[in-house]
């Protein structure tokens, strides 16, 4: 068994009504829920997933996008 | 039922090359979220489900939905908790609002929850918060019943909380071990702490009496309170051991894994906190008061300083301007990692959490 890719949670917990995401980390409730059994692969892909909506998120917020 | 349970114990060795965790029965869902929050096993069984512990107040919505995404169509029965911290049952009265299902925690516990006595919940006692609930059941260790399509069995798991209790199936050769036996360590040893006078070393005995329990049991994975379900039992054991065995020659190292653990854990509840307002924060609340005044007698500046040093080398904690904060990038931190060939770690290891 690999090392586990440790979980993006940092302990909000609260989903976001708007975006139907985790205030915190920003996956969905199917993400978060499934991430215990979830494959490194899964992991990874959710991760990547995670940070293109934070990426988008900080450039909405900027005014940039 | 057991077979039906689909346990693939031959095939383990072939499950997918990238497999994050170990493989369990498919009626067995682990919801696993940061440390303030305790994992939430849901087991099923045809139409209905129970669920093992349900996690930090404060994350109670979140947990309701969490909860009703893994069941889909079917019922919560009922919800079992180890013990009653404000990690395991925070979403306790959410839950039974939202699904009516029925309450059973560890008898030991029963007055306690009774009198809501918020000093021996630790919730005014360690500034954590909580949910009154009312309870439908008590379950008694040597009880037995089936969950998941498997039989368990409750067994007394005193230490972290002189009265928890872990849940053992012997056919499935699982353990649920809440937070007496996590992969690296156990929970903080409270009763050393907050305990009477006649109550010191009654943690430390506890730990040792419920680690020499668990190693009597044959075990092929854990589900523990905290972190990931775990093959590697021996191993986890010999480290619960080395814990014990240095807490044994060095009680100030109770107070200090305590210090650490409680701060970082009040800090994910709130988050923010004025760094002046730390030394205060520390010598008003009775836990840290108390660690303190029995093991270390730090004035509550040194130790403020002590502590935001400790937390802030470990990542458990971050400094940004007169600010004490929880960490809030950990996953921008990992992605770094990856891309930068580094390993992934837990975010709060050894014997932190609460």
């Amino acid at each position: 068994m690999n090392p586990p890719v440790a979980s993006p949670c940092i302990n909000v917990c609260r989903m976001d009504e708007q975006t139907g995401l985790c205030a915190g980390c920003l996956r969905t409730l199917d993400e978060i829920a499934s991430w215990g059994q979830a494959s490194n692969a899964r992991r990874l892909e959710i991760l990547q997933h995670v940070e293109q909506r934070r990426l988008a998120s900080t450039l909405a917020e900027g005014g940039v996008a | 039922m057991w077979s039906s349970a689909g346990w693939p114990r031959r095939s383990r060795k072939a499950a997918l090359p990238d497999r994050a965790a170990p493989r369990l029965p498919p009626s067995i869902r682990v919801i696993e979220r940061g440390w303030l929050s305790a994992n939430n096993i849901v087991l099923f069984d045809g139409e209905e489900a129970s669920l093992v512990d349900s996690g930090y107040v404060a994350h109670a919505p979140q947990t309701l939905a969490l909860v009703r995404e893994v069941l889909q169509e079917r019922t919560l029965a009922r919800l079992l908790n180890t013990h009653v911290h404000s990690d395991h049952v925070g979403g306790n009265a959410a839950l039974a609002r939202e699904f009516g299902c029925e309450i059973r925690v560890p008898s030991g516990s029963v007055e306690a929850l009774s009198a809501w006595n918020e000093d021996a919940l630790l919730l005014s006692s360690a500034d954590q918060r909580g949910e009154r609930f009312a309870f439908d059941a008590l379950i008694a260790p040597g009880e037995r019943w089936e969950m998941g399509g498997l039989e368990w069995r409750a067994w007394s798991a005193p230490g972290h909380d002189m009265d928890a209790l872990v849940f053992y199936c012997e056919q499935a050769r699982l353990l649920i071990s809440g937070d007496a036996l996590w992969q690296d360590g156990f929970g903080i040893l409270f009763v050393e702490l907050l305990g009477e006078d006649w109550d010191r070393g009654k943690g430390l005995a506890g730990v040792r009496q419920t680690l020499d329990m668990i190693g009597s049991l044959a075990i092929d994975v854990v589900i523990p309170g905290h972190g990931p379900a775990f093959e590697d039992v021996e191993a986890a054991l010999e480290r619960a051991y080395g814990r014990l065995r240095a807490f044994e020659e060095d009680p100030a190292r109770i107070a200090r894994n305590a210090l650490r653990g409680c701060l970082t854990f009040a800090m994910m509840d709130l988050r923010r906190m004025p760094l002046a307002d730390l030394p205060d924060y520390l010598a008003r609340v009775p836990l840290f008061r108390e660690a303190n005044a029995r093991f270390l007698q730090m004035g509550s500046g040194a130790l403020a300083d002590w502590l935001v040093r400790d937390l802030v080398r470990s990542g458990a904690l971050r400094v940004e301007g007169d600010w004490l904060l929880a960490p809030d990038s950990q996953q921008r931190h990992q992605l770094h990692q990856l891309r930068t060939g580094g390993g992934f770690s837990a975010p709060l290891g050894g014997g932190g959490g609460t």
